[in-house]
């Protein structure tokens, strides 16, 4: 109990190096990782963790957080999009010597096209219901966006639970985005 | 007692000896920081590699059977079966290649490069030897082989042998680190038209597409119960030329309905480019057709 109670130790500031081909990219991140709390270093100063845009630091020795890019062999990889959380997540993770990788990365690899189970399609007034839950939105927030009544949404959202298997909102957005990955055909 | 360990040892010193003689079948293909990838000799100056792991890079170097180092170029990629051929500067030793039927349950040799010229070997059984396949970048597979067996990183691409020593195709990743083969098929049939076009061309509309049900009130009028929503339009494709926008629900591609995706794959094969084909869609509550031409993949 005594553990618990002491204050959680200051986060460590790490000292950054940024990369990015375009400038105002590099003030973005440069800024991103400033209100992180850590310490933005130039191209050629030590820095602890690299932060690189796209595959602009070819032959980089030190640890790298890569965005945007397949980067297999960087010890972090990020979405182009990724979040301020992330980034500085990721930054800490890999100074501590651990990989960082995107769920997406496990289900890479040469798979088939998926004929789907009819049954479970999703409609498209329900994929409108679901791109809001993902934004977090409450029922009666969705009902006024989508200018449906209350209990429109819910039935919409036990239908979307029902295909999808899921039990939760949160669920019901991660299967469905997964679901996506694997059934988006280009043609 | 000893007729077992006879058979035993037997079996052991038959794969030692297939692992010995597969030296020459691979090649290394080096990569950045002291990585490599496997490749299959296909013939004295063409490496078959697995297209998803290999760099986008026009030259590369090969470490041969043996440690020679040797210069090779990029001949030809196809994403959708996953093959890439990268011609030698020099022929190497070539071992013939037959090609192996997979069956369930059979014995599966895999091959890797250790990246200095020697052979790594993983034993393991066909899983699944299925029926032809179409893979979700649109080619097609001649079959389904899925191996029980391991494989790090740096073996993707080489050769899979069964017991007599045939070539059931070349080992790969797919989803979730599952081990699978290209067949031998597979690649005889798309090597030759690799080395004369670099590329196999396929047709193309520019969209991204998902499956969505069809909305009740207008089943009677779709004469189907699901459609395929276009997800996102590629600026200047020809689906964009044809004022395809997202939200559109197609539901059938000049009568072959998006019912079944396979079907609508062979639709896109290298004929249908510069042929029109009439898309028949959801918008906004009503069923219309909406002309379009089929255009050529561009490259990846």
């Amino acid at each position: 109990m005594r553990e618990s109670a002491r204050k959680p130790a200051p986060m460590a500031r790490l000292r950054v190096a940024v990369y990015a081909i375009d400038v105002r990219r590099r003030s973005a991140l440069s800024r991103v990782v400033a209100e992180a709390g850590h310490l933005v270093v130039g191209a050629q100063d030590a820095a602890d963790v690299v932060l690189a845009d796209g595959d602009c630091a070819p032959g980089e020795t030190r640890r790298v957080v890569i965005l945007g890019s397949a980067g297999d062999d960087r010890a972090g990889v990020l979405s182009r999009d990724a979040g301020a959380d992330q980034i500085d997540a990721a930054i800490r993770a890999v100074s501590a010597g651990l990989i960082v990788r995107l769920p997406d990365a496990m289900d890479a690899g040469f798979g088939a096209m998926r004929e789907t189970d009819g049954h479970t399609l999703l409609t498209p007034r329900e994929l409108e219901v679901l791109a809001t839950l993902a934004e977090g939105m409450t029922n009666k927030a969705i009902a006024r966006r989508l200018n449906i009544s209350l209990h429109t949404v819910k039935f919409h959202v036990e239908s979307l639970f029902r295909k999808l298997g899921a039990r939760t909102r949160t669920e019901a957005v991660a299967k469905a985005s997964e679901r996506r990955r694997h059934e988006t055909i280009t043609l | 007692m000893t007729d077992q360990a006879d058979f035993l040892t037997e079996f052991s010193n038959a794969l030692a000896g297939r692992a010995e003689a597969a030296k020459s079948a691979i090649v290394a293909i080096r990569l950045a920081h002291g990585r490599h990838l496997t490749g299959m000799v296909w013939r004295p100056e063409i490496v078959v590699v697995s297209e998803q792991s290999l760099p986008q890079n026009d030259d590369f170097e090969l470490v041969a059977t043996g440690g020679a180092v040797v210069a090779a170029r990029m001949a030809g990629r196809d994403l959708a079966t996953n093959i890439a051929i990268l011609r030698l500067a020099e022929p190497i030793a070539s071992p013939s290649i037959a090609a192996g039927e997979a069956h369930t349950g059979a014995v599966a040799l895999a091959i890797g490069a250790d990246g200095t010229g020697g052979a790594s070997a993983r034993l393991g059984l066909v899983n699944l030897a299925g029926a032809e396949w179409h893979s979700s970048r649109g080619g097609l597979i001649d079959r389904r082989i899925v191996l029980d067996l391991r494989l790090a990183r740096h073996e993707e691409g080489g050769p899979v042998f069964d017991a007599a020593g045939a070539c059931l195709g070349m080992s790969t990743f797919g989803p979730r680190g599952q081990v699978i083969a290209i067949p031998t098929a597979t690649i005889a049939r798309v090597v030759p038209l690799l080395l004369g076009n670099g590329r196999i061309a396929r047709g193309w509309l520019g969209v991204a597409l998902q499956a969505v049900a069809v909305p009740d009130a207008l089943r009677e009028a779709a004469g189907q119960s699901s459609g395929l929503m276009v997800m996102s339009v590629v600026a200047g494709g020809p689906a964009a030329q044809a004022g395809i926008v997202a939200g559109d629900i197609v539901l059938s591609v000049d009568g072959t309905s998006t019912h079944r995706f396979r079907k609508l794959a062979r639709h896109f094969g290298s004929d249908s480019i510069g042929r029109n084909a009439d898309l028949r869609l959801i918008r906004s509550g009503t069923v219309i057709t909406v002309p379009t031409t089929i255009a050529e993949r561009p490259a990846a």
